[in-house]
């Protein structure tokens, strides 16, 4: 099929608006790196996991389908707050592959207990109402370009999500604590801070976001399945690496930019090829810019 | 006292002996393996043929069980092993079987890719002195991919043959909505039975039958099976299995304006194809999909967006055994679809198969017990089936099994034509 101009300006709107959910899960990842450093690879997994137990509570209970979008981000919430204890919690605080390797664990193991609560088998999971329904188009030079009034809502999303979280981390005593916890653990004990209180404090918060990331994610594909979980957490490394490790503006920015390449890759090289230039643009990064858009924000003293 | 106690002990020890061996002649058995994927996300295709053989063997015993060579009956026994989906798992299992456990067949696995690697460590040919290949016969009932049995001369199977399938179909489509004329598509590439029963059967077919590709002949595409599969692959807009995305493809196939499209993958992203596909609003005239995704997983996760669809399958229950087996499986929590119910039709094809060339299934005649099992099995012109008769091609091991073309209607799969 010949692709026109206009398939590539549509592929890249594609693109970024599904990147958002790219964004909040890079965003969680980022915030787990900034606050500990660490890598929690679980994190998508325990993202999807609460969209599930939001889906499946509603379900049990019969409660309407907002309910999910309520109690998907709660289960979020404690699916993290259990990687945390059960991954990072009492392994020691230097050695940073155990914790990898734990999280890594994490997430085969939640990924594995989602492939058997639901026999593997994809949910249909509610769209976003009336923003699904949604479908703007405008017309260009004769043809129209599409804007899906769900991913609308998913990026619009991300960005408050990004507000809020840098508004938690600059504004307020929480955020004062968790910088202090990343940059200067042992002063900051000092100061009367606890570590772990605060750690776990910040994995809630990533988890409570991941849960929203989770259903905002299953909402756009409407299905959600233990597929979701892999791919999910790639990208959010990627994006995490792209951003730069640890900053919530570069999260968001990498996961549209993310989103946007892949789909036009996709378009111009087809589906097998699409992972490769993504990949590319990971190992660009890792050689010329380590640090990523704004990694210098990570830097300690 | 004390001679006492040891005589009534000697007493009972020799009761209990002579009890236990009373028993063990009494429960003689013979044991069938099953492996198919039991976790990750195909769990669901392995859990439900498990159900289903479970079943099969329970009625199997519940009449008396599996006549042997000297006349006397033995339970039928199973074990099932999760093969997970993956090739190296299968090719462990078959050695496992077939090296130290004395199972006279096995049943399995559920992926296309996990049968082309495993069938691959049997023996290619019977009697090969040179070949060190593994001589256990094999019975697949999901892996569907087409003309794999002929890989080894142990290796057999019960499933669907698509290539007929999909020719019938077309050809039906093309006699009963003669305005159709485009067809476009796509396909999982990354998934073996999706992408090779699209490129090599599905669209094959299609253009056999006066169907035209939207934008215009694909090189070397002649409407023979097989020919220029990959040139099929490049044409279309495809997607990986694990994908969730798909506004690029969607737009691909609304622009390509075609009356029939092409969905050949499993439910997960068939689902996610088959929504993207309603909110941009691209409506063909009809749409076709693949074998596998005639099932219950694409019903909880797309019904309505699915409604209409096309697919050919070689179970339904439009028979009163096989709506038996259907109600079997939903009160054991499983589903009964074209790949799980065949396991029925397996174990019951090899109870007939034990009886007819005798098995002694004592556990010294293993060997030999295995190697007429095999050419029983191979001897077999016609089994029966569910839905109907099933030809067996003799020399390639597969099966030529009866069929419906079902669609999506109201939340189910309905019979829309039955050329049976």
């Amino acid at each position: 099929m010949n692709i026109e101009f206009i398939d590539i300006v549509q592929s890249l709107i594609d693109g970024v608006l599904y990147g958002s959910t790219y964004a909040l899960i890079g965003l969680g990842f980022t915030l787990i790196f900034g606050a500990m450093e660490k890598l929690n690879m679980a994190y998508a997994a325990s993202s999807i996991g609460g969209a599930y137990v939001g889906l499946g509570v509603s379900v049990l209970l019969s409660l309407p389908l907002y309910a999910i979008f309520l109690i998907g981000p709660i289960g979020g919430g404690l699916l993290s707050v259990l990687v945390y204890i059960c991954c990072f919690r009492y392994l020691p605080s230097n050695n940073h592959l155990a914790a990898l390797m734990a999280s890594i664990g994490g997430l085969f193991f939640i990924d594995e207990i989602i492939s058997h609560e639901t026999d593997g088998s994809p949910l249909d999971f509610p769209e976003l109402g009336i923003f699904s329904e949604a479908y703007f188009e405008i017309e260009f030079s004769d043809m129209f370009l599409g804007f899906r009034g769900d991913l609308i809502f998913v990026m619009f999303a991300s960005f408050l999500a990004m507000l809020m979280l840098m508004y938690l981390l600059y504004r307020t005593r929480l955020g004062l604590a968790t910088r202090a916890v990343s940059q200067q653990p042992v002063a900051a004990q000092l100061c009367g801070i606890s570590i772990h209180q605060t750690n776990s404090i910040t994995f809630i918060l990533a988890g409570v976001l991941g849960g929203i990331a989770g259903c905002l994610a299953a909402a756009s594909v409407g299905v959600i399945s233990p597929l979701l979980v892999l791919p999910l957490t790639v990208k959010g490394l990627i994006v995490t690496v792209i951003g730069g490790l640890g900053s919530i503006r570069g999260a968001i920015i990498a996961g549209l930019l993310v989103g946007g390449l892949e789909s036009v890759f996709l378009l111009l090289r087809g589906v097998n090829e699409r992972d490769i230039y993504v990949f590319l643009l990971l190992f660009v990064f890792l050689v010329f810019r380590p640090n990523g858009f704004f990694g210098a924000e990570i830097d300690r003293d | 006292m004390k001679k006492l106690s040891i005589t009534k002990g000697l007493a009972i020890s020799a009761l209990t002996l002579a009890m236990s061996a009373g028993v063990a002649l009494a429960e003689k058995t013979v044991l069938i393996s099953g492996w198919g994927a039991q976790s990750g996300p195909l769990k669901s295709f392995g859990m439900n043929s498990e159900t289903i053989l479970k079943a099969a063997v329970d009625k199997i015993n519940s009449e008396g069980g599996v006549k042997l060579k000297d006349g006397s009956m033995a339970k039928m026994v199973y074990e099932y092993y999760d093969s997970r989906c993956n090739a190296e798992e299968g090719i462990a299992l078959a050695r496992k079987t077939a090296t130290t456990t004395n199972t006279l067949i096995a049943i399995g696995p559920t992926c296309s890719g996990v049968a082309a690697a495993s069938f691959g460590v049997f023996q290619k040919k019977v009697d090969d002195a040179s070949d060190t290949g593994l001589q256990m016969p094999l019975f697949t009932n999901t892996a569907v991919r087409n003309g794999l049995a002929k890989i080894s001369q142990w290796t057999f199977r019960n499933t669907p043959n698509e290539p007929d399938m999909y020719d019938k179909l077309f050809a039906w489509v093309r006699k009963t909505k003669p305005e159709l004329k485009t067809i476009y598509g796509g396909t999982e590439t990354d998934q073996g039975h999706s992408a090779g029963t699209y490129s090599k059967v599905i669209v094959q077919a299609a253009i056999r039958h006066g169907f035209e590709w939207v934008a215009g002949p694909i090189d070397e595409v002649s409407g023979k099976i097989a020919s220029g599969h990959k040139n099929v692959i490049k044409a279309s807009s495809n997607w990986l299995m694990a994908d969730t995305s798909f506004s690029v493809q969607a737009r691909a196939f609304k622009k390509s304006k075609a009356d029939v499209y092409l969905v050949s993958s499993h439910p997960f992203t068939t689902c996610g194809m088959l929504k993207e596909l309603a909110r941009q609003k691209a409506k063909p005239k009809l749409m076709i999909g693949l074998t596998s995704s005639s099932s219950a997983e694409t019903m909880k996760g797309c019904a309505k967006q699915a409604e209409g669809m096309i697919i050919p399958t070689s179970f339904a229950p439009v028979t009163p055994e096989a709506k038996a087996v259907a109600d079997l499986a939903a009160a054991n929590g499983a589903a009964a679809d074209l790949h799980s119910a065949a396991a029925w039709e397996n174990v019951m094809i090899i109870k007939d198969v034990m009886e007819t060339v005798g098995v002694s299934a004592n556990g010294e005649n293993l060997e030999a017990d295995r190697r007429a099992i095999r050419d029983g099995l191979e001897a077999l012109k016609t089994t029966p089936g569910l839905i109907g008769t099933v030809t067996r091609n003799q020399e390639e091991g597969e099966a030529l099994k009866p069929y419906v073309f079902v669609h999506a209607k109201g939340g189910n799969w309905e019979v829309l034509y039955d050329p049976r």
